[in-house]
């Protein structure tokens, strides 16, 4: 019926009508184009972002898979889940049957157990650093190091006295202040600080307890973190990365402290201000004056004279006070006390505009940032960290910082940075539950007080009842008589350093991340395990890295949701347009569809031109845009996108995303594009069919 | 002999507004085959509604039309077209040529919608027809590089390429100066007489006129002359 001829007069036809209506051609073929252009470049990217996000993901500490308990009130959700808080994901209270079934899958290839939780740091205040100092070199008793600690807490004292002067300016009621001055007078009076030289408890404890609380507590920081088996952990988590001090070595406890926390959290203020400012103003390119965000920034920062002053002694005060004047910074009106005159430098230093930045930056991090204790937690440092257990009590527990660790790709990324990494032992322990050592330690105190262990829900049969043996009165009797109230137990709370490698492969964690084989079999594999737990009696949830990442797994679906709309946007636009055009462009050819009809034409001829009009300017259209796609694709696939800020880069896995050439959809989506709009533009087609034969006789006027 | 065209008892009334108007009001009429008929008559006289008509391009609202003895008020749209491709012929005042082909291409035309003939086939009849309407040297030009006149003939050659029994022609000579317009009524008298194909055209040139044999006078929807 449809003879190859015929195609080839459609065609012709068809192609004569495209370059006689050439101004509507190109419109739709461009609009058409660019449909198509930003189908392959936005479904192209997005693919690319999905595959570094899966990357990052995966490979940072969701794994394939993650397991938790059913009875979970919230969803897993390792990035956050929207909003702040500790999620109840229930528990999985010993991890040997469920690792045990997990490994038996033959598409597995390990299960790593977890749990992520937060405690608080604590961290005392300036003057207790500065105490813990001077107490240390007290013990070693070099004098030179005791003369150097003496004379920075009398350079503490000198600062509190300042400060409290200028609260009298501000505070109403005066005895208050009256009482910290004399405190401060006491420690400043002749034989006090001066004579100080071998350990004096009583006057340490002075200092301790009546000068350190005026310095004040500093606000308390939630750290969350990562309880796991870091052996395990590391081996299946390539991105993880120590960027200084050690890893965690096994069987011992321990803290790693991200990079992005440190840097966030706690770092020295002056120095994040500086950072924050040096970042939005260098490679954000925002000048200070006229942004909110940098203003009040350089206006925090003209602030942070106090914190700089109460790092040095005096001996580096001198010293920063001419580096300052030899900067040209002499603090305005001369002052002979040297903490007044350097804080006026100072203020003068910290007060930076567009001009002096880029050099005040420097000069900051060359000559005083040295003198500074940049970051709160270092390796090597012992932090405490308090946690509210789940039984409703306060635990603490001394941590060692081994060192600081980042996931490759995306160092600097918000999302990725909160968790910091800890063993699992001590993990169990600030969630609440006891280690090994804890429970022998308290066997041990039982056996010694004599206290017996009984269970709450027949408490009351067995001390109380017929076949308890335990005479009360008489038992506390014993007890006093074995161990006298007035010696301490023998046994001391220790928390041991170390901890046996066993004991973390069994026990309770949280959830569990499953790395597989062959990735590709997720789904099937998520299926399996489901099933081959639940039949056992388990009551999990199996989930796989998207959803066990919250909302960040869920973005890369938003966006494609927001990329179709767009292109649907367009789609629609350009599809009302073909329509209209072809309505239209009826009325200008009414006499030559007419002739056509008349001398013998189907109407599905007709419906058949119109439609290979639109089909050729789809398709030209659609392949020019796709070319396009293809070199713009093909120039970044060379230089890379860079990422604007931490979220993008995040879902770069990296500074730069570097996307692939998928040939599939370079080809497929004009394809698709044609063919829709060739579809879409039948009605309008066979409106066009509609003109009647008649029409050929019809003579313009 | 079958009559070409029989037309029985047949009115055409086409709605105006609130009103209607009676364009052909009962018309019998018989053409024979083989016949070079003109249908006269001043504007508005129903000439166009009758070439309609026996073009199938249109149905009487009573009536009936026979085309070779066939009737096609009841015929649907695509047996309509099919019997325009197969029994009819048609030229056109404005010509009505497909710019973009060739004067070759613009006669293939009708034969491609047709189907069924091998390129063969195609040739030997557009080569026998282009040198009938004498435009052996033009074949290859474009329809819209050629005069009025060559154009008519073009169409012409168009017209009867499917080898139908009527050809119908709507003003033929109307554009033409009246040189050309003698050469092209003339063209068509000397096919209707070789090819005995029946001839109806349409005109209100009396120079034109008097070439036909025979003259059907319309005047307000009826037949005054036949």
């Amino acid at each position: 019926m449809i003879s190859l001829e015929m195609v080839k007069l459609i065609m012709q036809v068809a192609f004569r009508n495209l370059w006689l209506y050439r101004i509507k051609t190109i419109v739709i073929g461009t609009l058409l184009g660019f449909g198509s252009f930003l189908a392959v470049v936005g479904l192209s990217l997005l693919q690319d972002v999905q595959g570094s996000m899966r990357e990052s993901i995966i490979g940072s500490i969701a794994g394939h898979l993650q397991i938790y308990s059913d009875k979970a009130k919230d969803d897993l959700a390792l990035f956050g889940g929207g909003f702040m808080g500790r999620a109840d994901i229930g528990e999985l209270s010993d991890i040997v049957p469920y690792r045990d079934l997990v490994m038996q899958n033959s598409n597995v290839s390990a299960f790593v157990p977890m749990g992520m939780d937060m405690s608080i740091l604590g961290r005392g205040n300036e003057m207790d650093d500065k105490l813990d100092a001077l107490r240390a070199a007290l013990k070693s008793g070099d004098s030179d190091l005791i003369k150097s600690r003496v004379e920075q807490m009398r350079f503490q004292l000198d600062q509190l006295k300042l400060e409290a002067s200028e609260q009298r300016k501000l505070v109403a009621d005066k005895t208050e202040i009256d009482k910290n001055e004399a405190q401060i007078a006491k420690a400043e009076a002749p034989g006090f600080l001066d004579s100080l030289s071998i350990h004096d408890e009583s006057k340490l404890q002075f200092l301790e307890t009546k000068i350190a609380p005026l310095s004040g507590e500093k606000t308390p920081i939630y750290l969350a973190y990562l309880g796991t088996d870091i052996e395990l952990f590391t081996k299946n988590f390539p991105k993880f990365k120590v960027v200084e001090g050690e890893s965690l070595p096994p069987g011992q406890r321990g803290i790693l402290i991200s990079h992005k926390v440190r840097e966030d959290q706690l770092k020295v203020v002056v120095a994040k201000l500086f950072d924050r400012l040096h970042k939005r103003t260098g490679k954000g390119g925002v000048a200070i004056k006229g942004d909110a965000e940098n203003e009040r920034n350089a206006g925090d920062l003209g602030r942070q004279f106090s914190a700089i002053i109460s790092s040095v002694n005096r001996q580096q005060a001198t010293d920063l006070s001419q580096k300052l004047k030899d900067l040209g910074l002499d603090g305005g009106e001369k002052s002979d006390d040297l903490i007044t005159h350097l804080t006026n430098q100072l203020k003068e230093f910290l007060s930076v505009d567009d001009q002096n930045f880029a050099q005040r930056y420097d000069w900051f991090y060359k000559n005083i940032a040295p003198l500074m204790k940049l970051y709160e937690i270092s390796p090597g440092e012992t932090i405490a960290l308090r946690a509210y257990t789940r039984s409703g009590y306060i635990k603490s527990l001394p941590l060692k910082v081994y060192g600081v660790f980042s996931f490759a790709g995306f160092e600097d990324s918000d999302l990725s940075g909160q968790t910091n990494i800890i063993d699992l032992v001590s993990f169990r322990e600030l969630y609440g539950k006891m280690t090994e050592a804890s429970q022998q330690e308290l066997t041990d105190m039982r056996s010694q007080v004599g206290v017996k262990q009984v269970d709450a829900s027949n408490a009351e049969d067995a001390l109380f009842g017929e076949s308890s043996q335990t005479e009360l009165e008489t038992r506390s009797l014993e007890a006093k008589k074995d161990a006298p109230v007035s010696q301490p137990l023998s046994i001391k709370p220790s928390i041991p350093s170390n901890f046996s490698l066993d004991e973390i492969t069994r026990g309770l964690a949280l959830n569990a991340a499953v790395k597989l084989k062959d990735p590709s079999k997720i789904e099937s594999t998520r299926k399996e395990l489901e099933q081959t737990l639940k039949e056992k009696g388990f009551e999990v949830r199996v989930i796989d890295w998207k959803q066990a990442s919250g909302i960040v797994g869920q973005f890369a679906n938003i966006v494609t949701l927001v990329l179709l709309f767009a292109i649907g946007v367009i789609f629609l636009v350009a599809l009302v347009i073909i329509n209209n055009s072809i309505i239209i462009g009826t009325l200008n050819r009414i006499r030559e569809i007419g002739t056509m009809r008349a001398i013998g034409a189907q109407k599905s001829f007709v419906v058949g031109l119109f439609l290979a009009e639109t089909g050729i300017t789809g398709l030209i259209g659609s392949l020019a845009g796709a070319g396009l796609a293809t070199v713009l694709l093909l120039v970044l696939a060379t230089v890379g996108i860079p990422a604007p800020n931490d979220v993008v880069a995040f879902l770069f896995s990296g500074p730069r995303l570097y996307p692939a050439l998928r040939w599939g959809l370079i080809i497929g989506a004009p394809l698709i594009v044609t063919l829709i709009a060739t579809i879409s533009s039948i009605y309008a087609a066979r409106h066009a069919a509609h003109v009647q034969p008649a029409e050929a006789m019809q003579e313009k006027e | 002999m079958t009559h070409a065209i029989r037309i029985e008892a047949v009115s055409k009334v086409y709605p105006l507004g609130n009103t209607e108007v009676k364009a052909l009001k009962n018309i019998n009429l018989v053409i024979e085959e083989g016949e070079f008929t003109t249908i006269a008559g001043p504007s508005g006289c129903g000439k166009s509604t009758m070439l309609n008509l026996i073009g199938c391009m249109d149905t009487p609202s009573t009536g009936e039309v026979y085309i070779d003895e066939r009737p096609i008020s009841k015929l649907s749209d695509k047996d309509l077209t099919r019997l325009r491709l197969e029994k009819l012929g048609f030229i056109f005042q404005s010509f009505n040529l497909i710019p973009v082909l060739t004067v070759y291409q613009n006669i293939e035309f009708p034969l491609l919608i047709h189907g069924g003939f091998s390129a063969a086939e195609r040739t030997k009849i557009i080569d026998r027809l282009i040198a009938e309407v004498g435009l052996k040297d033009q074949a290859r030009q474009k329809s819209n590089e050629l005069s009025g006149g060559q154009r008519q003939r073009v169409a012409i050659a168009r017209a009867l390429v499917t080898s139908p029994r009527i050809v119908l022609a709507d003003e033929p000579t109307a554009n033409l100066d009246s040189n050309t317009g003698e050469k092209i009524i003339n063209l068509m008298k000397e096919i209707n007489i070789t090819h005995k194909t029946t001839f109806i055209f349409s005109t209100h040139d009396p120079q034109v006129m008097k070439h036909a044999g025979r003259i059907i006078r319309l005047k307000d929807g009826e037949v005054v002359e036949s």
